[in-house]
């Protein structure tokens, strides 16, 4: 057996109360694509962080070739040829890809060696595949784009060790082929692997070898012939009784209903800001799917259903009126709930009570202020009583600050004020993101339910292998109009995926 | 309920460290320089209390500070900085005189005449707010720079009216104006400022806006996150509008109170005590409190207690007020760390 | 023509003193650290730079005590900041209220009351041969030290930040820390550097105006001119050449409403007073179009 690359002995972190990691050991050998399972919040990104420098660990030991080190911080990690391809992108959008690649790195601080960094970066891109523009500014590019750069900006410093957190977000089908073609290159090149994802199809197509991660602890290590979905199920989430997609995703099934005759949310030829030309339509009693890669006009969607004073032609219906000049509140009352992606930065008022968190969207309702404009606190005190106890949000009461609630309970408070007035319709823009697959349950049961009383879902989400599991209807969105609508029975992840890029 | 006690807890720890830390750097200053420290102590703390003028002294300077210290507590609920407190009060003592002065010769009985100029004032007050506010919504200036700007506007202003033909006093030596109609100025009990009953109002009016009113819901609701509560239907660009509009009122009102209550008259430069803008010493006031509108009124009579001791210090002990300025400060900046230490927060 | 050059002369020593204090703005920027402490820094350097330069009979003493001045108030800001994440916004306008306080507090307790004004020892003035001798060119050579220091400081910063490696690094940090971070830029520690040394160029600025332009210590010397130049760096897009142009236009602002101010009868003077500061809105709103932010500057960055 050769000496690992990378070891990590007992590694601990805690944030706050929490327990990140757990007495961790993790270790890799030279050469191998090797993947990191664990559903979310099992400890996957904390771990590579503190491999990479951008944590440090509360306790452990760090070794590389053997030998102990201490990675304080990423330029230390780097100088011991270990490169992370983050989650979200870490590029500057304001530069171009040859500002953000020669940034960083020793030598040459006062002097501009473009044309020299220019030819470097082409030797690295024909070598492994991965082509971008040089000269466009980061911001103006697509996320698979961005991810290429970021792979050879790790490269680029002389990594032997590669980092990739989820990589396929971002990515469909075919973006995600064309990755593992290069990770593969990359390896036979000397280059080794760590493919960190909470999906095990991913685990079993692309990796040599597994570690699968739960509640901050590693489970077990799995080579590839003993790499089986059961196997890998049963490590990442022990005994459950839910069936489980190899998406990692709940198996929630969808039971045939009676749609609405008439559609309770149409789009007409919806022009606005970064969308043209949208026609679609949700009926009561169905769940349509948007799959768009992220910046394709899916924020967009979400956000002129809810402010449609920005459309500038066509026009919105709800249940056959107008909503076209309506102000947000007026889409409210007209029976529209809506939960936003960002949880964090546009679904919640931070340092706000969950009891000032529930009024919020129902501010202009009777029900809870007086004509004469004071709140009626009695009866959101009420109502957020029954969205903690109904959607079993966790917390000693509903006077705490909603910061201080876990990422879960908060989506589920966000939901549960969705629906404190009875929606008709229902925009949901990545409900899941980031959740453990119980709540993910629970949000999927949800929305079921929503549909079997003749509710109409509208849900965009970045996940298709999410979207295929409960959408009645599957729209694409790509460059902010529509480049598909696929029945049920049409799904199809590739067909989807190219639609996705425009293909 | 623990979680009350402990905030109890951290406040007394919070206010304990840092009153003691600057006191600590003053008193070892004075020490340094020679001064009797144990009386500076008890000058600095207790005047205000030994005699019924130097409380009546403070009830004076807290009235003008807790206008000045709601005109930045108010923006700074939603994050943005109204510097300008000080140029909204100048804005509204201009306007009453130039109104009332105006208005002599009708010679209106003061029952009409004092609310009126009280609504002029805040107007004056609100205007120029509202145009920083205004400059934020629509071209998005900070807030930072807008009202700064618009103080020296208001102080040339204020020079305007009083070195003006019409209005200035010819035998002064300082742009000053002749004084306002009797009808025009409010008086005292017992030495104390009838001004104090509009202050009252404005606590109780600023209290029940924020806390049981819907617009007071929506300015919270902004603060707390900006993004949020437009994702939900809250106009940021009213609420920010509403914000400043309302902190210029109060300080406009701030402002006319000084001029009818205090002076009888417009004053280059008034709007100041212990040698500092009231402005300033609302902003400070304010940061002390991180903010917090309910505690304002409190946390300016403190500050008032503190100004006094700082003119006695000055006049017994010869010790120059600034010192008291520059502790105020070393308060404000242990207060915000300690806050944003213990809370577990940055902001 | 020699109204012109006496004009443009006096407009050049104005623009020094906004061009610094806005450089400084700009430098801190950079590195996401919104520095609004500008005014307090100016008021405190003036005071100390002043007194300083009086004492030792020496304005250079005067200026290296000014920038020390402000290196340490910006060391406060910095420290304050990264150590314990607070606001940028509230540690710069306690920043301000401190600043104004020591300025006054430390010229009484040095100087006391004297009865005839303090006069700052001569910055001699350094002319160019030939160059020096051209109308408009000459107005901007024939002047002090700390002049050619500004047109120095802002091509230096110029070429620092637009044609080094080290300089690229410096700005990613004020558009994205993390994108900084994760490539190796010690993003704290360029933070401190650049927010300490903007805040020396804003002291500078500061010790200019008693040391050169009024020759003596006044309460409130900075008059505004700390925020302005806040005002400046934004209008300037927060680039160093930019602040240059904007200084010297504020500069211009200035000079020639106080040139107005003798001359016209008809309008009252307060107007011409309240010029500059309205100008610095007007300008805002006229070039809010053109101006871009470093998109994290005022934004506390944290790994955790």
């Amino acid at each position: 057996m050769t000496r690992p690359l990378v070891e990590l002995r007992a590694v601990s972190k805690q944030f706050g109360t929490v327990r990140a990691l757990d007495g961790v050991d993790f270790s890799v050998q030279r050469c191998e694509i090797r993947g990191l399972l664990g559903e979310n919040g099992a400890g996957k990104s904390t771990l590579m962080k503190v491999l990479y420098g951008l944590y440090a660990p509360d306790s452990g030991e760090v070794r590389v070739d053997g030998e102990p080190v201490h990675i304080a911080s990423p330029r230390d990690s780097i100088d011991l040829g270990i490169g992370m391809v983050h989650q979200v992108s870490t590029l500057v959008p304001e530069f171009n890809a040859v500002e953000n690649i020669m940034m960083g790195g020793e030598g040459d601080s006062f002097t501009l060696p473009v044309a020299a960094v220019e030819r470097r970066i082409r030797e690295l891109s024909d070598d492994f595949g991965l082509e971008f523009p040089l000269d466009a500014k980061v911001k103006g590019v697509s996320a698979g784009v961005k991810q290429k750069i970021e792979i050879v900006r790790a490269l680029y410093r002389g990594a032997r060790l590669l980092i990739l957190d989820e990589p396929t977000t971002s990515l469909v089908e075919s973006e995600f082929v064309q990755l593992l073609e290069s990770l593969k290159r990359l390896v036979t090149r000397g280059v080794t692997v760590i493919f960190i994802t909470h999906k095990m199809r991913e685990v079993m197509e692309a990796c040599d070898s597994v570690t699968v991660m739960r509640k901050g602890r590693v489970q077990s290590s799995l080579g590839r012939g003993e790499m089986t979905k059961e196997r890998l199920v049963k490590l990442m989430f022990l005994e459950r009784d839910i069936d489980i997609t190899d998406s990692a995703l709940p198996n929630v099934t969808v039971k045939p209903t009676k749609r609405s005759a008439r559609p309770l949310l149409e789009l007409d030829t919806v022009g606005a800001p970064g969308l043209h030309d949208l026609s679609f339509h949700v009926h009561g009693g169905e769940i349509v799917g948007v799959a768009a890669v992220s910046g394709n006009g899916e924020r967009e969607l979400a956000e002129i259903i809810v402010h449609p004073r920005n459309i500038t032609s066509g026009e919105i219906r709800v249940d056959g009126a107008s909503v076209n000049g309506l102000s947000t509140l007026d889409v409210f009352a007209w029976g529209v709930a809506f939960t936003p992606e960002d949880r964090v930065h546009e679904g919640v008022l931070n340092d706000g009570s969950i009891v000032e968190n529930t009024l919020l969207g129902h501010h202009g309702e009777a029900r809870f202020v007086s004509h004469r404009g004071f709140v009626r606190w009695n009866a959101v005190r009420q109502a957020t009583r029954s969205v903690i106890s109904e959607y079993n949000v966790d917390t000693p009461d509903e006077t705490l600050a909603i910061r201080r609630l876990s990422g879960g309970n908060m989506q589920k408070s966000i939901i549960g004020r969705a629906f404190v007035s009875d929606p008709r319709v229902l925009v949901t823009h990545n409900p899941t993101s980031g959740l453990d697959i119980s709540t993910v349950e629970f949000i999927f049961e949800r929305l079921v339910r929503m549909r079997t009383e003749g509710g109409a879902v509208l849900w965009i989400s970045e996940d298709l292998d999410e979207l295929m599991i409960l959408s009645d209807r599957i729209v694409v969105l790509h460059g902010g109009s529509i480049a598909g609508e696929f029945d049920r029975d049409r799904f199809d992840k590739v067909a989807i995926g190219l639609k996705m890029i425009g293909g | 309920m623990g979680d009350i006690k402990r905030k109890f807890a951290r406040g007394v720890l919070i206010y304990g460290v840092s009153i003691g830390l600057s006191l600590a750097l003053v008193l070892a200053v004075l020490a340094l320089l020679g001064y009797d420290v144990g009386r500076a102590f008890t000058t600095l703390f207790f005047t205000s209390f030994r005699s019924a003028f130097g409380f009546r002294e403070t009830i004076k300077k807290a009235i003008p500070l807790m206008f000045t210290t709601y005109a930045f507590t108010i923006p700074f609920m939603i994050k943005f900085f109204n510097i300008g407190g000080w140029g909204q009060m100048l804005f509204g003592g201009t306007a009453v005189t130039v109104v009332s002065l105006l208005l002599a010769p009708v010679g209106l009985p003061a029952i009409v005449l004092v609310p009126m100029l009280l609504v002029v004032g805040m107007a004056a007050g609100a205007l120029p707010a509202g145009v920083a506010g205004w400059l934020k919504a629509r071209h998005d200036i900070n807030p930072i720079i807008s009202t700064i700007m618009l103080n020296f506007v208001a102080f040339y202003t204020v020079n305007l009216a009083a070195t003006a033909d019409r209005f200035k006093d010819p035998t002064a030596g300082h742009p000053i104006t002749i004084p306002l109609p009797a009808a025009a100025t409010l008086g005292t009990w017992w030495g104390i400022p009838q001004s104090i009953l509009g202050a009252v109002a404005a606590v109780v009016f600023v209290h029940l806006l924020l806390e049981r009113t819907r617009l007071g819901y929506e300015i919270r609701a902004v603060g707390y996150n900006e993004n949020a509560a437009r994702t939900y239907g809250i106009n940021f660009e009213k609420t920010i509008l509403f914000t400043f509009l309302l902190s210029g009122a109060l300080a406009g009102l701030g402002g006319t109170f000084e001029v009818m209550n205090i002076h009888g008259k417009l004053i280059e430069g008034f709007a100041k005590t212990s040698g500092a803008q009231y402005g300033i010493l609302g902003i400070l006031t304010s940061l002390v409190v991180a903010g917090n509108p309910l505690s304002v009124p409190v946390a300016a009579f403190f500050m008032s207690v503190l100004l006094v001791g700082a003119d006695s210090l000055q006049r017994v002990m010869q010790v120059p007020v600034e010192m008291v300025f520059v502790s105020q400060a070393v308060i404000v900046m242990s207060v915000v760390v300690l806050r944003t230490r213990l809370s577990g927060k940055g902001r | 023509m020699a109204f012109v050059n006496v004009l443009l002369t006096q407009i050049v020593t104005y623009t020094t003193v906004y061009t610094l204090a806005s450089l400084g703005v700009v430098i801190a920027g950079r590195t996401g650290v919104f520095n609004v402490a500008g005014e307090g820094i100016m008021l405190a350097s003036a005071s100390a730079g002043f007194l300083a330069a009086f004492f030792s009979g020496n304005w250079l003493v005067g200026f290296a005590v000014g920038a020390l001045m402000g290196a340490l108030l910006g060391a406060i800001l910095i420290f304050l900041h990264e150590t314990f994440l607070v606001s940028q916004f509230i540690l710069g306008i306690s920043l301000v209220i401190f600043g104004s306080g020591i300025s006054d507090l430390l010229y009484k307790l040095v100087m006391g009351v004297r009865l005839q004004a303090p006069i700052a020892p001569a910055t001699p003035d350094v002319t160019i041969p030939l160059l020096g001798r051209i109308p408009i060119v000459g107005a901007f050579l024939n002047h002090d030290l700390i002049v050619y220091l500004m047109y120095v400081l802002v091509g230096a910063s110029w070429w620092f930040f637009y044609r080094t490696k080290r300089g690229l690094e410096t700005r990613a940090i004020g558009e994205n820390p993390v994108a900084a971070d994760v490539v190796g830029v010690p993003v704290v520690r360029r933070r401190y550097i650049a927010t300490i040394v903007g805040s020396a160029c804003i002291g500078i600025a500061g010790a200019y105006l008693p040391i050169v332009i009024i020759e003596t210590y006044a309460p409130d010397i900075a008059a505004g001119r700390g925020f302005m130049a806040i005002g400046i760096a934004i209008f300037a897009s927060w680039k160093p050449q930019r602040a240059f142009i904007g200084g010297m236009l504020f500069a211009a602002i200035e000079v020639i409403s106080f040139q107005l101010q003798i001359v016209s009868d008809q309008i009252p003077f307060q107007f011409f007073l309240m010029l500059p500061f309205v100008a610095v809105l007007a300008v805002m709103v006229l070039f809010k179009s053109r101006i871009e932010f470093p998109a994290a500057v005022g934004k506390p960055y944290s790994r955790e």
